[in-house]
Order: C-alpha cells, then sequence, then structure tokens
C-alpha cells in the first residue's frame, strides 16, 4: 500500500498538519492537492504521489510530523 | 546557508521584477496566483513583483478574527478591506508606505529548503537595514525581521508544487493607527517603520532596489526590470 510520507522540505525541524484537502474514503488523483503543512511562516502542499482511494490519515489536522513521517495511505 | 540558496550551479539565475507602483490587494494577489502557474509551468523565470497596497489585513491559514481588534463600521472609516489567503501566519497589514515584494520563486532552483528561502528574505532585509543604519535580527521562533522588540517586516509564504507565493512587507513609513488594529501574527506585537530609526527619508522605490540588489547576491539572481503589462503580453 503506498505511503504519503512528509518530504525533504529542506533545514526543517517539523511541520504542523494545517488541513487534509480530501477526506479518509475519497479517490485521488496523482499530483492532486492532497494535504497542506506549516513551517515558519510558510505553507506547503503536498500532492497524491499516485492515483487511489485515501484509506487513512495517520496525522489529522493540528498534528505535527517531521521528515519521511508517515501521513497517510494510498490504495 | 546562501550558497544552497544558489541551486545547483554557481551561474546566475535569470529573474524579473515587475514593478507594480501602488496596487488593491485582490488584483494583486490574481496576478500573483497567474505567475505562479506561468512558473510552474516553466513559461517564465523567477519574478519578483514590487507593490504598495492600498490598506488591507490579510489572514493566514492558521489565523484567526479574532485578532482583528476592530469592527465593520471602522474598516469601513478607514477603507481597510480584509482577505483571507493561503500563505503561513496569522493576521496581517498591508498599506501605504509599506514596501511589499511578493518574489514568484521555483525552489527546485534554490536548494529545495523552504526554511532556507525563509531565513534568505529575512536577511535580504536585515542586510538592507544594516547599509541604511538601522540594526535589525530575526527573533528565534519569530519569523520575520526585528529591531529590538519591535517589529519592521513581516514574512509569509505559501508554497505549491515547489513555487512560492506571497513574500515579505517591510515597513518604511507605515500607518501606524492601522497596525494597532490588529494582533499581528496572532500577538501584541508593536510594528516599527524605517521612518521611526533615520532620519533620512528613504523613497520606497529605494527600498525596494537595495532590497532586489541584496536577493540577487542571497539567490544567486541577475534582475531585469520590466514593465509589468508588456511582460505580461509578451509571455503571459
Amino acid at each position: 500500500m503506498p505511503d504519503v510520507r512528509l518530504p525533504d522540505l529542506g533545514e526543517v525541524d517539523e511541520v504542523t498538519v494545517v488541513e487534509w484537502l480530501k477526506k479518509e474514503g475519497e479517490t485521488v488523483a496523482h499530483g492532486e492537492d492532497l494535504v497542506e503543512v506549516e513551517t515558519e511562516k510558510t505553507t506547503f502542499v503536498i500532492e497524491a504521489p499516485q492515483d487511489g482511494r485515501l484509506v487513512q490519515i495517520l496525522k489529522p489536522q493540528g498534528e505535527k510530523a517531521r521528515f519521511d513521517d508517515l501521513l497517510a495511505r494510498i490504495d | 546557508m546562501t550558497t544552497s540558496l544558489h541551486g545547483s550551479t554557481e551561474q546566475e539565475i535569470a529573474a524579473v521584477h515587475l514593478p507594480l507602483g501602488r496596487a488593491e490587494y485582490r488584483a494583486t494577489h490574481e496576478l500573483q496566483l497567474r505567475l505562479h502557474a506561468l512558473r510552474s509551468q516553466g513559461v517564465i523565470p523567477d519574478t519578483i513583483l514590487s507593490v504598495e497596497h492600498d490598506p488591507v489585513f490579510t489572514i493566514g491559514r492558521r489565523g484567526s478574527r479574532t485578532n482583528l481588534l476592530v469592527g465593520k463600521d471602522t474598516l469601513e472609516r478607514e477603507g481597510i478591506a480584509v482577505y483571507e489567503v493561503e500563505r503561513g501566519g496569522d493576521i496581517t497589514y498591508h498599506g501605504p508606505g509599506q514596501v511589499v515584494l511578493y518574489p514568484i520563486v521555483d525552489l527546485r532552483d534554490h536548494g529545495k529548503d523552504i526554511a532556507g528561502y525563509v531565513r534568505g528574505l529575512e536577511q535580504a532585509v536585515i542586510g538592507v537595514l544594516a547599509r541604511l543604519g538601522v540594526e535589525a535580527d530575526r527573533r528565534p521562533g519569530l519569523p520575520g525581521v526585528w529591531v529590538k522588540e519591535r517589529k519592521i517586516a513581516a514574512i509569509g509564504v505559501h508554497v505549491r508544487k515547489w513555487v512560492t507565493l506571497h513574500g515579505l512587507a517591510l515597513n518604511v513609513r507605515a500607518n501606524r493607527e492601522h497596525f494597532a488594529m490588529i494582533n499581528p501574527c496572532g500577538m501584541k506585537i508593536e510594528a516599527v517603520s524605517l521612518d521611526d530609526l533615520v532620519d533620512r527619508r528613504y523613497s520606497l522605490a529605494e527600498v525596494i532596489s537595495n532590497l532586489l540588489e541584496a536577493m540577487e547576491t542571497l539567490f544567486g539572481w541577475r534582475v531585469v526590470e520590466e514593465e509589468p503589462e508588456r511582460f505580461l503580453k509578451e509571455r503571459g
């Protein structure tokens, strides 16, 4: 099952999940906006890595995440 | 820190400066989105908008209207618009007497480091202020540029497809009463302008050209100024 992980954003310790732009159970297309995270006054949009269904969100809104942390699973 | 922003080569990166002069917020925001799409598609190089906005409060993604301390009547009387925008951060003020720069930058050419990019923007402001005789600095955990306890420049950025939107706002002679109508960034922060700190009155154009010069060094750019309408007709 393909994972959605926090990409390498450079010299960033951790980010906060601002909002999931898709809900669990929804279908997503490769390159579609999936989740928005924020660090140091910067918001960053993470896109779906492939087509599929957003099965599980592991870092809900408000949670912190670090590089390579598992954010969600797409099936 | 600065070298990583230059990207993989030591060659200069072509960049365009579009001076908008005085402009309303919404139209400028639409222009940013248009340029973002063009930059994402690789149609245009890194492009920096400079603008002096009509009075406006903008609220970032994690911001709240509770940090807006005045009601609708005051906003209407003062002619201040309010917009919710996609950048990071809370509420901020833009208005006459403030230099705003919106660099539409592909960070894939600048080391893919969003924290490094924000520090680059801050460093440009700090360097220019030092040249004008003002000692300014960062404060840990509080992005922006500070002169002791007072904030002189705000930073707020949005990144999508590794291309940036929004940017920085530096107070040259901003309206103090308008600033007092908000808790900037959700905190009780006092704003300060360049005019409060130096005897000489610098024009916004002088401050803009100083900032662009500093950014050329920091980001490895060679900035060429173009006339906005002509640029968009030819490239957009």
